[in-house]
């Protein structure tokens, strides 16, 4: 029934697997590679915030406001670099870039701009944009509108309004960088690719090959088998996921909060999380003897885990649907466990929720998996 | 109820393995005597590796039962697994690891304690001549080498019955004669009962005391080699190939097959002729391959080429041997079982990883 264990079995079967994992170190490069890619790309083209959009610009105005909206651009150029402005003398040109993609937007200044300001005439600036390119269009849209507030404020009021609020930011935690907040997404993927390569693929792989057949013959059982594939795979892939939390803090620079008691909820976390996401896996492969079914598998299931984890995205602005499924989602857990630890340091009452759920998932995993373990051909 | 006579190693009854419709294994039933070799010897599909598989609890059987060591395989599939060595048809030792770790983590599967484990190890690997291959990866193995690993492997914790699915598949005569050696060595040295299926004549004649033919996973007879040898009739046997001369002249009438069961009848007719069997020939030619085993050789040879003639019939070649195994089994199947060989180039696809048929 495999409710009775021994040890020198599984050591036995766990020092297989392992020392076949070290004479292919290959496979296992290419499970901290992937999440590194995957780090520098994701992260460093979605930024957080937008940068060097072409934004043209044609002033048809010789007054003095004109020039303080030019200012404010080149402000919006040399500051925080969200546009890089050229100067256009042909409003028609000006759209035509527009149109055909050398430009996001286009700012039109009309003859009659500073006049309609020092009038109080509804002064208009045009703004034309590309928005089929919606986070573009979105955020040139903001930030012209921002550097044309400022204009009205100064000239409308020179003191600010007391009776408006104002808006005063109170940052809780150290400023992060956008590929910063990946890592935990990073750190996520690179656990389920290890629980892809290591554990019950390893275990399609002897059925694959035939090979099964001869552990299967000596007095192994059940529950020594599973536990065995679990072990090593745990070990590979927390190694694994590891790896891609050093290199991740190191590419990107993040700054670590809190020190070694960080690093042990970090491993905790790593540890409860590839078990879990292991002993799933030999659920769903439990009668696979192809590794090609494997990878279709690995594929699908990465999409559906991975970008509902709010490893990317905050989950909360989601849709109804997906956000429900996000909270059944052990990588979830596992994202907003390693962004707690990693970002805002240790503490226990935070990660209660998802040590709870991921310890469950873990437990329930692990039983349905030895109860449907097939010990026979 | 449990157990049977103890001098059983083996113990099989109306065993029967289904598969949709068919019966891999059909309602066998034997027993193995302790420290003695059964062979079990068989063409393609036979069932040799169905009947193996059950035997070392890989797979139920659908009715019936087996004991090993007297121990109900259905029921205590795990008390059996510990006293058991298999080999299978496939190989399956790791190729990622040396041959001296495959020896070590399959013996610490049976719980061998370091000392006798290291120990036996280093006597294995001797006996097979490994040792100084043992530190090389499997891979870089050859056949032979990989095959008698696996011999080791399958003895590594000194089971008292080894299961073994033909051991010498796509091993070179030289290779073969090796393995045949290392058994009886291992035989007699260390009180084993053997259990091993073959589709080679000359192995089961001369490592088993025991043989079944089977066939379509039934057993067609089962004695020793010598009986086996006794049973067919005559002490020659003539083999001849024929064709009518009719069928010569015009091919295009294939339809119309020669007249088997006349000419059966018409030899039977002779007093030297005990029986006539007729070898399955692959190709749908008009030639007829017939056995026929007679009390006096010589002196038949030119009779019946003169009958032959004298019905019409061309005589393609003729010859003379004594009884072998090998007609003992063309004798029980009606085929033969070199021409099976041929097919069982793929040796690795053919010893079949079960997969789920539609
Ligand atoms: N898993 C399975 N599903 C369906 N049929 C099977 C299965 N395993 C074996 N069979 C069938 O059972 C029969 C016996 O197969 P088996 O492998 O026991 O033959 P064998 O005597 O070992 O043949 P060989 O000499 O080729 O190894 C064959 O007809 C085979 O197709
Ligand atoms: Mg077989």
């Amino acid at each position: 029934m495999g409710n009775f264990f021994s040890f020198t079995h599984i050591l036995a079967f766990v020092e297989r697997d392992l020392r076949k994992f070290m004479r292919n170190p290959l496979s296992i490069l290419s499970n901290v590679l992937l999440p590194i890619v995957y780090l520098l790309v994701i992260g460093n083209s979605f930024q957080g915030t937008l940068k060097k959009l072409p934004l043209g610009v044609v002033n048809q105005d010789q007054g003095p406001f004109s020039k303080k909206v030019l200012n404010r651009l080149n402000a919006l150029e040399s500051g925080p670099n969200t546009i890089h402005l050229s100067l256009y003398s042909d409003a028609k040109d000006a759209e035509n870039a527009v149109r055909e993609g050398g430009l996001k937007g286009a700012v039109m200044i009309p003859p009659h701009f500073s006049k309609d300001v020092s009038r109080g005439t509804m002064p208009e600036i045009g703004l034309i944009l590309d928005n089929t390119d919606a986070v573009s269009a979105a955020a040139l849209e903001q930030a012209i509108g921002e550097a044309f507030s400022y204009l009205h404020v100064d000239t409308i009021s020179i003191r600010p309004d007391r009776e408006q609020p104002q808006l005063r930011l109170l940052e809780l935690y150290r400023k992060l960088d956008y590929d910063a907040s990946i890592v935990p997404g990073a750190v996520v993927m690179a656990i389920f690719m290890g629980t892809m390569t290591t554990g019950a693929f390893n275990l399609v792989m002897d059925r694959f090959l035939g090979v099964h057949e001869s552990y299967l013959s000596t007095p192994l059982t059940k529950g020594e088998l599973v536990l065995g594939i679990l072990i090593s795979g745990v070990l590979v892939t927390t190694l694994v996921a590891l790896v891609v939390l050093g290199a991740g803090v190191l590419l990107t620079g993040l700054q670590v909060a809190g020190g070694l008691s960080s690093f042990l909820a970090a491993l905790l976390i790593i540890i409860l999380t590839a078990t879990g996401l292991l002993s799933m896996m030999c659920i769903f492969l439990a009668r696979v003897d192809h590794p090609r079914i494997v990878g279709l598998f690995g594929g699908f299931l990465n999409i559906i885990f991975f970008f509902p984890s709010g490893a990317v995205y905050p989950v909360e602005s989601f849709p109804d649907w997906l956000h429900a499924f996000s909270r059944i989602n052990p990588e979830s857990y596992a994202v907003h466990a390693l962004k707690t630890i990693l970002f805002k340091g240790m503490s226990w009452p935070a990660l209660k929720e998802d040590l709870l759920f991921l310890s469950g998932f873990m437990i329930l995993m692990m039983l349905i998996s030895t109860r449907i373990y097939k010990r026979t051909l | 109820m449990e157990k049977i006579t103890p001098a059983s190693a083996v113990s099989v009854q109306n065993l029967v393995k289904q598969y949709g419709n068919l019966s891999a294994v059909d309602h066998m039933s034997f027993d193995v005597s302790a420290g003695t070799c059964f062979g079990s010897l068989g063409p393609n599909g036979a069932g040799k590796t169905t009947l193996i598989r059950i035997l070392s609890g890989l797979i139920k059987p659908s009715s019936g039962q087996a004991w090993v060591k007297g121990i109900d395989i259905s029921k205590y599939p795990e008390i059996v697994r510990r006293h058991i060595g298999v080999v299978s048809q496939a190989m399956t030792t790791d190729l990622d690891l040396t041959g001296r770790e495959n020896l070590d983590i399959y013996a610490r599967y049976f719980n061998t304690e370091k000392k006798m484990r290291t120990r036996r190890i280093v006597e294995l690997l001797e006996r097979i001549g490994l040792t100084d291959r043992a530190d090389d990866l499997v891979a870089t193995y050859s056949g032979g080498m990989r095959r008698r690993l696996e011999i080791a492997r399958g003895l590594i914790h000194r089971p008292s019955i080894l299961f073994l699915d033909e051991p010498t598949i796509g091993l070179d005569p030289q290779s073969r004669r090796v393995v045949w050696e290392l058994l009886q060595e291992f035989r007699q040295d260390e009180e084993l009962t053997i259990f091993l299926t073959t589709h080679y004549m000359d192995e089961a004649d001369i490592l088993c005391e025991q043989i079944a033919i089977i066939d379509h996973g039934k057993v067609v007879v089962l004695d020793t080699p010598e009986g086996l040898k006794k049973n067919i009739p005559g002490e020659n046997i003539i083999d001849v190939t024929i064709e009518h001369k009719k069928e010569i002249l015009s091919t295009e009438n294939q339809t119309e097959l020669p007249h088997i069961d006349m000419l059966t009848s018409k030899l039977s007719g002779f007093t030297f002729v005990q029986d006539v069997s007729q070898k399955k020939l692959e190709t749908r030619s008009s030639l007829i391959a017939l056995q026929i085993y007679v009390t006096n050789g010589v002196a038949s040879i030119p009779v019946l080429m003169n009958q032959f003639q004298t019905w019409g019939y061309q005589v393609h070649t003729i010859g003379l041997k004594q009884a072998s195994l090998e007609d003992v089994f063309i004798h029980y199947t009606g085929k033969s079982i070199r021409k099976e060989e041929g097919q069982k180039v793929n040796f690795f696809i053919g010893a079949g990883v079960p997969r789920k048929m539609g």
